[in-house]
């Protein structure tokens, strides 16, 4: 009984294992290459679930056709966040702001703008209107500030710099689309279908949604291996001075790959809905923060293959636990697996920080 | 090792905040509420900054000492209210609220302080969420449901007195706290504690080739700030509220809340928490009243601001400018 139990649900948990390991990967690739910690990693599949979501729900657009839609709008707020924010912080060449810089973060403000008008014609609300042109007036203050002062920092800013720059970056998502979308949760229903497979049943989204996953994760490899970006790219990570020297943009590297990481973790927000597409509310990030980081951990935290093959382990590790701790009375067995999989954290933080495989 | 008395001069400025703020609060009739917030913002930053601004480390988890400190004071007068202890309770739920909050500091700090940088923000960010899916998953103090214990305070100290409690005396003590991490902080920095620390929060490598016990130096900072916290919760959500929920105390935007005021006021320094607290809490009030809802859309990239253009913050640029003047000796 137990055991036909546990059987069906680690196969749940490794097919729910592929789209978590997708969603780290981008976390992987953006640590491998910046040193950066992306603290608001969940917020981005956060969008990417509202994205699915407002796409099937206005227009019943089916979530897998939202998936380069959702890349796209990835790969613009990784543009926009890294050159308004992280630039000046992480930027190897301290060169600090360059007219680009500017009109990245003009562009950027432009855009807000334009959503914004667009909003207004949504909502009647005065007090809505007074605080998107106190946020917007924020923005520019700041992009004014960055174009006069951002020049002056000479060495790299502390990590403790770049961890609080995500996590904002994470707040300011959250919160916008809080304003946007109010924070009660939604979901939709997408069924197309099961598969029957006797120990239990997967439907065809789920499926779907693994098939996505495995398939972006190969065409990631094939894009670092094969191509000359990627090899750029992978450059990088080995040795960005090295890289420099032999003719590397490495600051474009920087943007490049910190776009291409939240493109990928929005695009895993997609996939999440076709997996789970209720509980869509603007505060869903916290909890795939938290297991992303212990999966980016188990695959050595600067690897987005170790990132996926993590995914895969902690699909099975959740689904197995879930399944244990219902066997006692008196747990409430989907809390304890979440503190399982923190307790987890610590353990491999301790034994193995530098995680399961050794992939360099 | 005695410092002359010039080096804890600091410490005159604070008072004097501190003094300032209690008087306007009692004083001007219906501000009470607000010069609480106000303490208790001051006392959360400066009691985050203990560990933050002097290690240079930021601990994602941090609300989670508050709710364990919490749970403290409410485990105490939930299960003895009935043992006519009268107000030895209220001591026994501090303590019990430092102990635990020391517990949980104690498991944390012995696996995130072994780690660096991004690996430290990594392990104790999911501190909050996990604590909190303990207590629901192994219904632990009544697991999700919360603990409401008003019903206890009255039966055990009369209405007069559970009144004034929460009305009043948990605010004092919530007084109390910031100045008591006000002044943690200063001997720390003028003792050895803080020299370590501003050693190895500049450079850790060269720190621990010199001979300090960098961990050991971090627990000892980490484990103030986290019995910092857990006393805050005990005074200013337990007591105060007169009911724990543990949605509502491992909330993680009362981390961002601390991360605010200690970058506003500038980290490292013993006034900025205070400046950053009174700045943070009269502009949440004010936006309360004009756009609820909005206050942490405002200020997270206010956050981006200050990290990427005045990482020193406002009492950091102050600093900077009562160098060699008299007043060089207050303001640190």
């Amino acid at each position: 009984m137990i055991f036909e139990q546990l059987s069906g649900n680690l196969l749940q948990g490794l097919v729910l294992g592929s789209v978590y390991g997708m969603a780290t990967m981008g976390l992987s690739l953006i640590f491998g290459v910046l040193q950066v910690v992306n603290v608001g990693h969940g917020a981005f599949i956060m969008v990417g679930a509202f994205t699915s979501l407002m796409m099937f729900q206005a227009a019943g657009v089916p979530p897998v056709l939202a998936i380069p839609v959702a890349f796209a709008i990835g790969m613009a707020l990784g543009m926009l966040f890294y050159f308004g924010a992280l630039k000046p912080l992480v930027s190897p060449s301290g060169s600090g702001i360059k007219s680009l810089d500017m009109r990245a973060v003009g562009m950027g403000a432009g855009i807000l703008v334009a959503l914004l008008v667009v909003m207004r014609f949504l909502s009647a609300a005065f007090k809505l209107h007074f605080a998107i042109t106190l946020f917007v007036a924020i923005i520019f203050l700041y992009g004014f500030l960055l174009y006069i002062y951002g020049g002056r920092r000479q060495d790299k800013a502390p990590e403790l710099a770049t961890l609080l720059v995500t996590f904002s970056i994470g707040v300011i998502l959250e919160e916008s689309v809080k304003q946007l979308f109010t924070s009660e949760a939604r979901g939709f229903n997408w069924a197309i279908g099961k598969l029957d497979l006797g120990v239990t049943v997967l439907p065809y989204t789920k499926l779907i949604a693994s098939f996505g996953s495995l398939t972006i994760a190969v065409l990631l490899y094939l894009w670092f291996r094969k191509t000359r970006a990627g090899m750029a790219m992978r450059s990088v990570v080995e040795d960005d001075v090295g890289a420099r020297v032999c003719g590397v943009n490495v600051d474009w590297q920087y943007a490049l790959s910190f776009s291409l990481g939240i493109g990928l973790t929005v695009t895993s927000g997609v996939l999440l809905t076709m997996f789970i597409p209720v509980g869509i509310n603007p505060y869903m990030g916290g909890p795939y923060t938290l297991k992303s980081f212990v999966i980016a951990v188990l695959g050595g935290l600067a690897s987005p293959y170790g990132a996926f093959f993590g995914g895969l382990v902690f699909g099975l590790v959740e689904n197995g636990s879930y399944t244990l701790f219902a066997q006692f009375q008196g747990l409430e067995p989907f809390a304890m697996t979440r503190f399982f999989s923190f307790v987890m954290l610590l353990v491999i933080l301790l034994l193995r920080p530098t995680g399961l495989l050794k992939v360099k | 090792m005695m410092r002359p008395v010039r080096a804890y001069y600091p410490i005159l400025p604070v008072l004097i905040g501190y003094g300032i703020l209690f008087g306007i609060g009692q004083m001007v009739p219906g501000k009470w509420q607000l010069i609480s917030q106000l303490a208790f913002f001051c006392a959360l930053g400066q009691a985050f900054n203990l560990f933050m601004g002097m290690t240079g480390y930021v601990d994602f988890g941090y609300v989670a000492f508050l709710g364990v400190g919490t749970y403290g004071m409410a485990v105490s007068i939930y299960y003895l209210f009935d043992k006519g202890l009268g107000l030895t309770m209220i001591v026994i739920g501090m303590i019990l609220a430092a102990v635990f909050s020391t517990l949980l500091s104690l498991a944390v700090g012995a696996v995130a302080l072994r780690l660096r940088g991004a690996y430290f923000a990594i392990a104790t960010i999911g501190v909050n969420e996990g604590f909190r899916f303990l207590i629901e998953g192994a219904r632990i103090w009544n697991g999700s449901d919360g603990m409401i214990f008003s019903r206890h305070m009255k039966t055990a100290f009369g209405r007069e007195t559970a009144m004034a409690l929460s009305m009043k005396w948990a605010d004092v003590i919530v007084f109390g706290v910031a100045f008591l991490a006000a002044v943690m902080t200063l001997l720390y920095m003028r003792n050895k504690v803080g020299y370590a620390l501003t050693a190895l929060r500049e450079d850790e490598d060269a720190a621990k080739v010199m001979g300090i016990n960098v961990t050991r130096y971090k627990l000892i900072a980490f484990i103030t700030s986290a019995i910092l916290a857990g006393l805050l919760g005990a005074s200013a959500w337990a007591l105060k509220l007169t009911y724990v929920y543990p949605t509502d105390v491992f909330a993680i935007h009362y981390t961002v809340e601390a991360i605010i005021i200690v970058l506003l006021g500038g980290a490292g320094t013993l006034l900025g928490p205070i400046v950053g607290g009174l700045i943070y809490g009269v502009s949440k009030y004010y936006l309360a009243i004009v756009l609820p809802g909005f206050q942490l859309m405002i200020f997270a990239p206010i956050i981006i601001m200050i990290i990427v253009l005045f990482p020193e913050g406002t009492v950091g640029i102050l600093k900077k400018r009562v160098f060699g003047t008299p007043l060089e000796k207050f303001i640190i």
